[in-house]
């Protein structure tokens, strides 16, 4: 073999293992945060044992860790790792890297549906909890069958895709507006809770399900990250000489991230910014070969998850800040550190 | 020689501006052809008629015999690959990686050592091997050009789609890759072909086969350099005056000499 395909072996290699060690930091960072909290601080090494069965926990330790932080805590893996390669996916096949999973109308579609079931009392589902969780999965399924539709028509450009979701976001925004307008003080404050995002909310049935769901979404993303590529790199007429089909790539890999997005906030509430930064941060690491962004993303959606939950948990016990106001605040300036970082010098 | 596209009667409209008229063509392998004609000619338009970008309004083109668009885009971009003039994006890759999709239609989703072989091939077969790890949207716009081919031809296509492939090269990169094209469509057992939408007359003069004088959306001109590059055509064509150099011994060269005066054919008075 010649020295230039070694070259690209080698930093195949090097590239796996940064990526390697990145997951080997979340899942310690994930066993440490399954031991903190504010009712009862567990060191690494006991959390182990009692999730392997190893030691004999008391009840109640037992109880903290597999009814409340293990559920937390998985869905902060499933919830990250899911945004973020949504976020990744729709960058790419939008040939935007200001996408994000929010960006097509999916998470405001979720929201007017949490509103319709906290506002006005109307949802699919009779139970109070759930009523929130489903309607909101029921609305941002039709902002999914609006893209499906929009998918279908001859020649619907990247753009049109970012339009109309922005138009969908105003039109649901002014909607549950409305309805805030109109809302008692109780709901006003429900439905600024189900925006902020929290992990809390899923029980562990909840997020044993959505993990299987996102899980078994994932391998479809790999399965295009060749067209991916093609897409992202050179456009459309790029892509077409390449053998990839441009507007049906675009169609079913947005539906996938759009699904993938819908499963996860219908959940857990509004949760934006790890869609964004993770994709970044990650393309920083390995570039953007989407064979290797795509577990990338996933793995660095996991990390800033659970690294921004366990500091809401932490930082002002026993008052928990939701997830998705804790991924902003510390997330935001680290991304900004790394975007500029790269940049190079002063001018 | 056997045919590999064959075009007849196609057309193709943008709104209501008719750009390809009842337009015959074929290409037949070890050919290298070159279209011409000024800008807005549809010289770009029918390359992308031909790769599928675009779909014509009527008309046929078939591909070793068979109807361009039975043909899975994916066994289509084994066939050809088109080449578009530049690529903008607002992600990037190494070079080496760009030039490796070439192998996406001949992949499944591993790469195999044969295909990183081939993209190294091609990168020291185009003097590139130098920019291999180097990121894409860092090069100038002639480094990236140069790649852009690179992956057309890691792909390994029967016939190359070139929309301007030398314009943003510098003079001696012009010359060099005009080279390789011509050398790779000339190895008789490759059955390969090349047509090429081109500005530069001399280039065209230089390297084509055959020449197509694309004018008004029809081909008004087609043969070898010497039939078709005549001082008549290119006054018709390109409104310019100009001078045949025969003198080489095995291309033409074309000195152009002035526009020609549109006001002064039509007696057309202008005030400033």
């Amino acid at each position: 073999m010649d020295s230039i395909s070694e070259k690209h072996i080698e930093n195949g290699k090097t590239q796996f293992l940064m990526v390697l060690i990145l997951g080997i930091i979340t899942v310690f960072l994930s066993l440490f945060a399954m031991g903190q909290g504010s009712s009862s601080n567990l060191d690494m090494m006991s959390t182990i044992k009692i999730i392997l069965g190893l030691d004999s926990a008391t009840e109640l330790q037992s109880d903290i860790i597999w009814k409340l932080r293990f559920p937390r805590i998985l869905m902060a893996i499933i919830g990250g790792a899911a945004l973020a390669v949504a976020g990744s996916l729709m960058q790419g096949c939008l040939g935007n890297p200001l996408v994000s999973p929010l960006t097509l109308g999916v998470a405001s579609g979720a929201a007017l549906g949490a509103a319709f079931a906290i506002v006005l009392g109307v949802s699919v589902l009779p139970y109070s909890h759930l009523a929130i969780v489903a309607n909101a999965f029921l609305f941002s399924l039709i902002v999914v069958a609006i893209i499906i539709q929009l998918g279908n028509l001859r020649s619907i450009s990247a753009e049109s895709y970012i339009l109309v979701g922005i138009a969908i976001t105003f039109i649901s925004g002014a909607v549950v507006s409305t309805m805030q307008y109109f809302a008692t003080d109780a709901q006003l404050s429900q439905l600024a809770h189900w925006s902020f995002g929290s992990l809390s909310r899923p029980d562990l049935i909840q997020v044993q399900l959505i993990s299987i769901a996102v899980l078994g979404l994932m391998p479809t993303a790999m399965k295009w990250s060749w067209d991916l590529n093609a897409l992202s790199i050179g456009g459309d007429e790029f892509a077409i000489s390449t053998g990839v089909n441009p507007a049906e790539t675009r169609r079913n890999i947005l539906i996938l991230s759009a699904l993938m997005t819908s499963i996860v906030i219908a959940f857990t509430g509004l949760i934006g910014f790890v869609g964004l930064a993770a994709p970044h941060m990650s393309r920083l690491i390995i570039g953007n070969d989407y064979r290797k962004l795509i577990p990338c993303s996933a793995i660095f959606g996991a990390f800033l998850m659970v690294f921004a939950d366990t500091l809401g948990r932490t930082l002002f016990a026993p008052i928990v800040i939701p997830v998705g106001i804790m991924l902003s605040i510390i997330g935001g300036p680290f991304f900004m550190y790394l975007l500029l970082a790269n940049r190079g010098g002063k001018k | 020689m056997k045919e590999i596209i064959d075009v007849t009667n196609l057309n193709f409209s943008w709104g209501n501006n008719h750009v390809l008229k009842d337009l015959d063509l074929n290409l037949k392998e070890n050919e290298l052809v070159s279209i011409i004609g000024i800008n807005g000619a549809g010289k770009s338009t029918l390359l992308k008629c031909l790769n599928r970008i675009l779909k014509p309004d009527s008309g046929e083109i078939s591909i070793f015999g068979k109807e361009l668009s039975n043909v899975d885009l994916i066994e289509l971009s084994k066939h050809i690959s088109y080449v578009p003039q530049s690529i903008r994006s607002n992600f990037s890759m190494d070079v080496f990686d760009v030039v490796l999709l070439g192998r996406r239609p001949h992949i499944q989703w591993r790469i195999a050592d044969e295909d990183r072989e081939k993209v190294s091939k091609t990168l020291r077969y185009l003097n590139l091997e130098e920019f291999a790890f180097r990121r894409f949207d860092q090069l100038s716009g002639g480094e990236r050009q140069r790649v852009i081919i690179a992956k057309a031809v890691a792909q390994d296509p029967a016939v190359y789609l070139f929309d301007e492939p030398t314009s943003d090269l510098d003079l001696k990169n012009q010359i060099e890759i005009m080279k390789r094209i011509k050398e790779l469509i000339s190895v008789p057992e490759s059955s390969k072909s090349a047509l090429i939408a081109i500005h530069d007359i001399n280039i065209a003069a230089r390297f084509s086969d055959r020449i197509l004088l694309l004018h008004e959306g029809r081909i008004i001109a087609n043969g070898t350099p010497q039939e078709v590059l005549t001082r008549k055509n290119i006054a018709e064509v390109f409104n310019v005056t100009s001078e045949i150099d025969n003198m080489q011994s095995d291309y033409i060269r074309i000195i152009i000499k002035d526009e020609i005066d549109e006001n002064k054919k039509t007696n057309k008075t202008v005030i400033l």
